[in-house]
């Protein structure tokens, strides 16, 4: 009951939360206001904690990870964003893509808190071990390429101004191209490596869990486009020198697709992957 | 009391050659300042730079401006080409006020100079290496380099290169992440090529190549800046290995094609290339600016930044004015509370203050017949601690000769009592 009312709480705080400090970021990138860039880490911090609170009471709570929905994997891969961010703004100090990368955060974390139900009973398959690390890989996979998106996105904003001599507020706080092509790099290498793991242990695992299963499940075939998508990228980065707009542009789309097969093929296509 | 003069030749009143006569170098500085103290003032600045030569004095009676102005010539020896209208002068308020501008770079020829705030720290060293620096002067000082700091962190008036060289640099910033791993070609040897060079150079840049038609001037200028030189035949080779160009030539045609950039492009994995065409003609075809990777600016377009920028910076004065006045206010808040009348007033708050408070704390310790006895007792006592420095403050105030003495000893009681009005917005370490 008490670990239930703090779940409750949670599902409504979270999104305020991370409302404030987008608007914070945003405040701080737009207008260059001093306290927000004063509390605006600070918050992030309290927000990011709130959220891995929010997510380990609810596992206790109804016995069970947070991944057996739609809504449910959202919350995760708000919180991985923000983790992720983090972990790039203590690394690199630069703190002006906050508001950008956060507001993706934001985004799943606001879905997840108006859809997610709360539920008990699941599916016995959805409690093996394989499952949860095929997941776990397949979101870092996610959150890997949301981040490259994002990054990618600010390098063709920036790379516009400088190409066409209109410097305004996004040439003026952004860090360098070279800088926003190595974030964004990164993160899809990072990407594409956890997602190929998720992959692999999930066709290993698929057998194992069910008897009869067809390999046509369309959120698989969604998958698999998208890691073929980013192989290509990648293998033209080493083979044909893509690079800078280009390899943004990939990102970009290979963001699309993701976003389409977590809505389009969860919300209207069935398959296994749907349990509920 | 003493008075501040401020006296000074600049860009405003005076053309280059004329402020060349009239720079000091540092020894120069010193005996200048060493010179005015003898004589003419208590307390002497002297701020030297190529725009301008201004000296800051302070004394009881404050010497004929003309006669400061011709010690100046004399001692420059520019009698003759320098003359007594290329000099302005203001006094009190008013010259504070001129410092507190130079101080935050909008009386440089390039508003927003970062360069002065350095420059009057230095001639604040200098007086204060001499012992020409009094309890006024050295506040006044004090008061500049804090408006000098807060100008700069709190207005964007400083944003932003306002030369065509630096335009260049800033935009090589905002494309590569380290300019130590990068390489520049300059082609040809005009003043600005060099000077972004010389800009890049300062910035890091890890590896310079130079080419030029005539090879010897191009080995000219290794020489002066290290690097090495490229065969101006083998130009398009060279757009493979490096990063950045800066292109100033005088040429009828374009040196650089966008074929030739296509095709190097693709040698070099498609990584940025800035090109800088400086040179009028255009040196660069502008087509190659459609080219994916490839930034290319001309000298309009780098002009077109600079003004940007200037507009910019001017946007900002009326935030660096506010600031002007606000710190003006206090100095003369400060300056005002320096007056003998006002700091034997101030003490006598400050003892009685700590008097009443004792007293109300204790009183009842005391019987009812004491209390008034109590009262009296303690006033007398406070009287009797506060007669030999009220008579020592009233005396020195009616003889102009201890002017100095008696402003030290003003200052030091503030500052040892902490009494209302040593303190400045608030904030008392500057």
């Amino acid at each position: 009951m008490f670990l239930q009312t703090i779940v409750d709480v949670l599902v409504v705080a979270i999104p305020l939360f991370y409302g404030v400090v987008v608007f914070l970021y945003a405040l701080s990138f737009f207008t260059e206001s001093a306290p927000a860039s004063r509390f605006k880490p600070a918050l992030l911090r309290i927000t990011v904690f709130l959220h891995l609170l929010y997510i380990l009471t609810r596992t206790v709570a109804f016995d069970h990870p947070p991944i057996t929905t739609v809504y449910e994997i959202m919350t995760i891969l708000a919180a991985c964003i923000a983790v992720g961010y983090l972990y790039i703004e203590m690394r690199t100090h630069a703190r002006n893509t906050g508001f950008f990368i956060l507001l993706l955060a934001f985004i799943f974390q606001l879905a997840s808190s108006l859809f997610i139900k709360d539920l008990i009973e699941i599916d016995p398959v959805l409690r093996s071990r394989l499952l949860g690390f095929h997941v776990s890989a397949t979101l870092l996979g996610y959150t890997g390429i949301s981040l490259s998106a994002a990054y990618g996105f600010l390098y063709l904003m920036l790379y516009h101004e400088i190409k066409s001599s209109r410097f305004g507020v996004i040439y003026k706080r952004l860090p360098n191209l070279e800088m926003l092509e190595k974030m964004s790099t990164n993160s899809e290498m990072f990407g594409f490596l956890t997602l190929s793991v998720g992959i692999a242990i999930g066709f290993f695992w698929l057998p194992l869990a069910f008897d009869n299963v067809s390999y046509w499940d369309p959120k698989l075939i969604g998958t698999l486009f998208i890691w073929v998508l980013y192989l290509i990228g990648i293998v033209a980065k080493r083979r044909f020198g893509w690079q800078g707009r280009k390899m943004m542009i990939v990102s970009l789309v290979g963001f699309g697709f993701v976003f389409l097969s977590m809505t389009l093929i969860n919300f209207w296509l069935s398959g296994f992957h749907k349990f509920h | 009391m003493s008075e501040l003069l401020s006296i000074g030749i600049s860009h405003h009143t005076a053309s280059l050659d004329i402020r060349e006569k009239m720079w000091l170098n540092v020894d120069e500085t010193k005996e200048a300042v060493s010179h005015l103290l003898t004589k003419r003032f208590q307390e002497c600045v002297v701020i030297s730079t190529c725009n301008r030569t201004e000296l800051y004095g302070t004394a009881s009676k404050l010497p004929d401006p003309s006669d400061v102005k011709k010690f100046l010539i004399d001692f420059k020896k520019a009698t003759g080409s320098v003359l007594d209208e290329h000099f302005t002068n203001a006094i009190g308020t008013n010259a504070v006020r001129h410092l507190f501008r130079v101080a935050a770079g909008i009386e440089s020829q390039v508003i927003g100079d970062i360069q002065i705030l350095n420059q009057v720290k230095e001639s604040f060293r200098i007086s204060r290496e001499l012992d020409a620096l009094g309890p006024l002067l050295n506040h006044l000082m004090q008061s500049a380099l804090h408006v000098g700091k807060r100008v700069r962190t709190e207005t964007q008036i400083c944003e932003g290169a306002v030369s065509i060289s630096y335009a260049a640099v800033e935009l090589a910033n905002k494309i590569f992440a380290d300019l130590s791993k990068k390489a520049v070609l300059l082609i040809g040897a005009g003043e600005t090529g060099e000077l972004t060079l010389k800009h890049l150079i300062g910035r890091g840049i890890g590896n310079v190549k130079v080419a030029n038609r005539t090879r010897e001037k191009a080995d000219e200028l290794v020489a002066r800046m290290s690097g090495s030189v490229v065969d101006y035949k083998d130009l398009q080779e060279a757009l493979r290995s490096v990063d950045i160009v800066i292109s100033s030539v005088t040429s009828p045609s374009y040196i650089v094609q966008p074929h030739h950039v296509q095709s190097v492009m693709k040698r070099r994995s498609h990584n940025p290339l800035f090109l800088i065409d400086i040179g009028v003609p255009r040196n660069v075809d502008p087509r190659c600016k459609k080219i994916d990777n490839v930034f290319l600016y001309d000298i309009d377009s780098l002009h077109t930044i600079v003004e940007r920028n200037v507009d910019h910076r001017r946007d900002e004065l009326p935030k660096v004015d506010k600031i002007i006045e606000e710190e003006l206010n206090a100095f003369v808040k400060w300056r005002n509370s320096l007056s003998v009348g006002p700091t034997i007033h101030d003490l006598r708050d400050a003892f009685e203050s700590i008097r009443a408070e004792e007293v109300e704390k204790n009183i009842n310790r005391f019987s009812p017949d004491d209390r008034q006895l109590v009262d009296i007792v303690t006033k007398r006592i406070i009287n009797k601690i506060l007669h030999q420095p009220t008579t020592a403050l009233k005396d020195g105030a009616e003889d102009q000769a201890r002017d100095k003495e008696t402003l030290l000893r003003i200052h030091a009681l503030r500052e040892l009592f902490g009494i209302a009005g040593h303190k400045l917005n608030g904030n008392e370490k500057r």
